[in-house]
């Protein structure tokens, strides 16, 4: 119903369904305030700089991960793909021109992505399946490729990517800026592209989404193949970060992005989720790792407060649909 | 019939209901006496589905009162409701796909009984239950590969157990043929005899006027009273309905129907075989009706011809030239429309608005060519159908699953009639509509024909294709039996082909 937020907020109970509905937004702001009042440093550029950085590389699979999710499927491959990638992507770095290593990189992503959009889509694979498949696969390419050694960028094209990748424009790390480009695109793809319609569609009712003639093959394995570029995107990222190429990055992001994208309220049923939110649910998860380190609490205490938050915040998702 | 002070056997009063800021329900009442046929009737979004939900316990009620033999009972949820002895059959099919007929039907029994179950028991019982309601399933079957005839008979026999008191009935005949309608009227009038209370709600009234002893109508939420049928007439029970006479159910046809035909099919064969050697054609303006019994092979037909499902043999033929739909995608392609009698699984977007309902086949005409959309247009398309179907919504921005049954059916409408089409395969026009948005219906569809558009209705609604149809084809068993124009249209006549007898 076209309630003004006014309006919401003055009926009986009003304030309390506000937050229920908007609550991914409600989480970020109390934690936001919450770190601001128990850390000084919380607020300093570098800090705020720093965690930026590190939620870039899987903010950007987690919207590959959302369009997947949408669809009613599941990625479970991005994370052994960061690694296979990072790694290429270093070889190719140190022998080809840069915007050759960069293109190749990502069409790769593509083409891995495609396969598990092939599985999906054509051969009637359950995603949850094949893309475990590909996740192993991956993982073990990427230690073959680099004799299970990180691989260093030597070359100027891998040094300006470093430069690249540690340095800021006006401000924000220059990975937040792909991050964030990233984002606003899927946004407007999913808002006010055909694109998300069918695949919102899709993901809600598929034979209903057959049935009105939509190419519902074509749309489920597209969706893989761009969170294989997606992937590829984060693997050039984290891979100039650090100036290496590892087979042990991205051990277990793709939990994370699954993470962020149900914290930002989509349904791993499909049909619900929004690019903004997934975006808010990236930031939680990186907020909580950040304060949680600025509070000097160790590795082990912090899984588990994560996982309490993501708990939390699904339990206040199932209130909204009440 | 068992003893009770009581003179009903449910008594709701007062009763109110609100969804958010939408009242629903103003004070109703409904009292419904010890074996007897109550009709519960009123427009779509009148409010019945939600007045037995609060009944049944799925629904919490605002206000009111709700007494089952004299006792107040407040049901929490539907097992409150079973434990009571009141079972529903819901408007919405509910039952687990993946799981046996026999499963389904004890589904919720299950928990209560002992740990390990008992298979061959189970499929025994639940075999002999469908068996005495008349009809012809196997209860080892997978409930996906049953027809929606014959889910709807599950979903009946799932209400059925020893403790039930009290059945409600939301829309059960929908997707019957006279004949099932005949068998379940029969059951209906034996449990009454055994005293059961049930509650039928249903838009044809024809139906409630052969088996009800009382109705009640709602209008907007409000009950405007109670009335032994022998007190009413159809027109009497209109007028409570709607506020107004309701003078021509069925548009006049005066299209002029063009020579040749459109759309043609030859000797069409599925490769199961389901149907076969099926051939027909439809001219632009004409409105092909396809009647016959449940399972006849008039929705795997056009499934068939749509691209669902394998085929075997024949051509279709779309302006002279043969075509081939080897998907619905291809179907579209041509401009050939498909509305499914399923309007749950295949027909509408349960989770999503009004508006993203109805743009997903008009995608060519709301978008530039890089597939961003012109959003008011979109709007402007949405808003324009909503008013001409009448879709009772606060907004086009309302989810469909929040729209009552009858609206729900003219999204799925909607979403086929306000496109260029060739030909449009309609199937169960207006499963679950009211009277008065029955009429919208059949503008439209006439309103469609006039473009030029081939129109082929399938229904099992016998006032309905005779009332719209120019000429009407007959299934019987996979192919069509008999064909019958329009002086020749009769009830008897389509039952006599549809039982694969000639006509005299
Ligand atoms: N869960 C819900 N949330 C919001 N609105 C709802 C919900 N369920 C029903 N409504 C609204 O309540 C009104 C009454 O709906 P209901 O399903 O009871 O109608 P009905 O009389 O059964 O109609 P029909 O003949 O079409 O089945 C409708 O306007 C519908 O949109
Ligand atoms: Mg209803």
């Amino acid at each position: 119903m076209a309630l003004t937020i006014k309006q919401q907020l003055s009926s009986p109970g009003g304030i309390l369904k506000f937050l229920i509905k908007y609550n991914t937004i409600f989480i970020f702001i109390v934690l936001v305030i919450f770190s601001a009042l128990i850390s000084d440093v919380f607020f300093t550029s570098a800090n705020l700089t720093n965690l930026l950085k590190q939620v870039s590389g899987i903010g950007i699979i987690s919207i590959g991960m959302l369009i997947v999710i949408l669809t009613g499927g599941i990625d479970l491959s991005v994370g052994s793909l960061v690694a296979l990638l990072a790694v290429i992507f270093a070889l190719l770095v140190n022998t080809v021109i840069l915007p050759v290593a960069i293109l190749l990189t990502i069409i790769i992503g593509f083409s891995i992505g495609s396969v598990s959009g092939y599985l999906v889509a054509f051969q009637k694979m359950a995603p949850f399946i094949a893309t475990l498949a590909l996740m192993t696969i991956a993982r073990g390419l990427g230690f073959i490729y680099s004799k299970g050694s990180p691989i260093t960028f030597k070359s100027p094209g891998g040094e300006f990517m470093a430069d690249f990748a540690n340095n800021s424009t006006i401000g924000i790390p220059n990975i937040a800026i792909v991050f964030l480009i990233i984002v606003v695109l899927a946004m407007v793809m999913l808002r006010y592209n055909v694109f998300g319609r069918l695949i919102i569609a899709l993901g809600s009712n598929e034979e209903a989404s057959r049935l009105s003639g939509i190419k519902v093959n074509k749309y489920k394995f597209l969706v893989y193949a761009i969170s294989g570029a997606l992937a590829a995107t984060a693997a050039i990222i984290v891979a100039s970060r650090t100036n290496l190429g590892s087979p042990n990055m991205g051990m277990a992001w793709e939990l994370d992005a699954i993470a962020a994208v149900v914290i930002g309220g989509a349904s791993l049923n499909g049909g619900k989720g929004t690019a903004i939110n997934t975006l808010i649910g990236v930031l939680i998860l990186g907020l909580i790792g950040n304060i949680l380190n600025l509070l000097n609490v160790p590795s082990y205490p912090q899984q588990v407060v994560k996982g309490g938050i993501i708990i939390f915040a699904v339990l206040l998702q199932k209130f909204e649909s009440k | 019939m068992e003893n009770s002070e009581s003179e009903y056997r449910v008594e709701m009063t007062g009763i109110s209901k609100s969804f958010g800021p939408v009242s629903v329900l103003e004070g109703v009442d409904l009292r419904v006496k010890h074996g007897e046929i109550h009709a519960l009737l009123g427009e779509n979004g009148a409010g019945k589905s939600t007045l037995v939900k609060i009944l049944s316990g799925v629904h919490q009620k605002d206000g009111g009162k709700v007494l089952l033999n004299g006792k107040e009972i407040n049901p929490k949820n539907t097992h409150d409701g079973q434990v009571l002895g009141i079972s529903v059959v819901y408007q919405e099919l509910s039952l687990v796909n993946d799981l046996s007929v026999a499963e389904n039907i004890y589904l919720h029994k299950m928990g209560a009984s002992k740990f390990w179950m008992n298979w061959k028991e189970l499929i025994k019982d639940a075999q002999e239950l469908i068996d005495s309601l008349g009809f012809d399933i196997n209860a080892a079957a997978r409930v996906r590969d049953l027809s929606i005839v014959q889910k709807q008979v599950v979903e009946i026999a799932k209400a059925l157990s020893e403790d039930t008191k009290v059945l409600i009935l939301d829309e059960p005949t929908t997707v019957f043929d006279p004949n099932d309608i005949k068998k379940l009227f029969e059951n209906l009038f034996r449990l009454k005899k055994q005293g059961i209370s049930i509650i039928y709600i249903s838009h044809h009234l024809d139906e409630v006027f052969k088996i009800a002893d009382t109705v009640t109508v709602l209008r907007d939420g409000v009950d405007t009273g109670s009335l032994p049928v022998s007190e009413t007439d159809t027109d009497g029970v209109i007028r409570l309905m709607i506020g107004r006479d309701l003078k021509d159910l069925f548009p006049v046809r005066d299209i002029e129907i063009g020579k040749e035909p459109i759309f043609e099919v030859k000797n069409l064969t599925a490769r199961d075989n389901l149907v076969h050697d099926v051939s027909f054609s439809v001219r632009p303006g004409e409105v092909l009706g396809i009647a016959g019994l449940g399972g006849s092979g008039r929705t795997e037909t056009a499934k068939l011809i749509f691209g669902v499902g394998k085929k075997q043999s024949g051509t279709i033929i779309l302006n002279g030239k043969e075509i081939k739909t080897k998907s619905p995608v291809d179907a579209v392609g041509f401009e050939i429309g498909f509305v499914s009698e399923d309007r749950k699984e295949e027909g509408v977007f349960l989770p999503l608005s009004i508006r993203r309902n109805i743009s997903v086949t008009s995608f060519k005409s709301i978008c530039t060519n890089l597939g961003f959309l012109k959003v008011d247009k979109e709007f402007k398309n949405v808003i324009g159908l909503i008013d001409k179907l009448n879709i009772k919504a606060p907004s086009c921005e309302v989810d469909v699953k929040n729209l009552s049954g009858g609206n729900q059916q003219k999204v799925a409408l909607a979403k086929w009639l306000s496109i260029d089409s060739k030909v449009i395969i309609i199937d169960e026009p207006t499963r679950g509509v009211d009277v008065g948005a029955k009429v919208e219906i059949y503008n439209l569809i006439n309103e469609v024909a006039k473009k030029g558009v081939g129109i082929v209705v399938i229904s099992s609604d016998m006032p309905e294709i005779m009332g719209i149809s120019d000429r009407i084809l007959v299934m019987h068993q996979g192919t069509f039996y008999g064909e019958l124009q329009k002086e020749q249209f009769s009830e008897e006549n389509i039952l006599r082909y549809s039982i694969g007898e000639p006509i005299k």
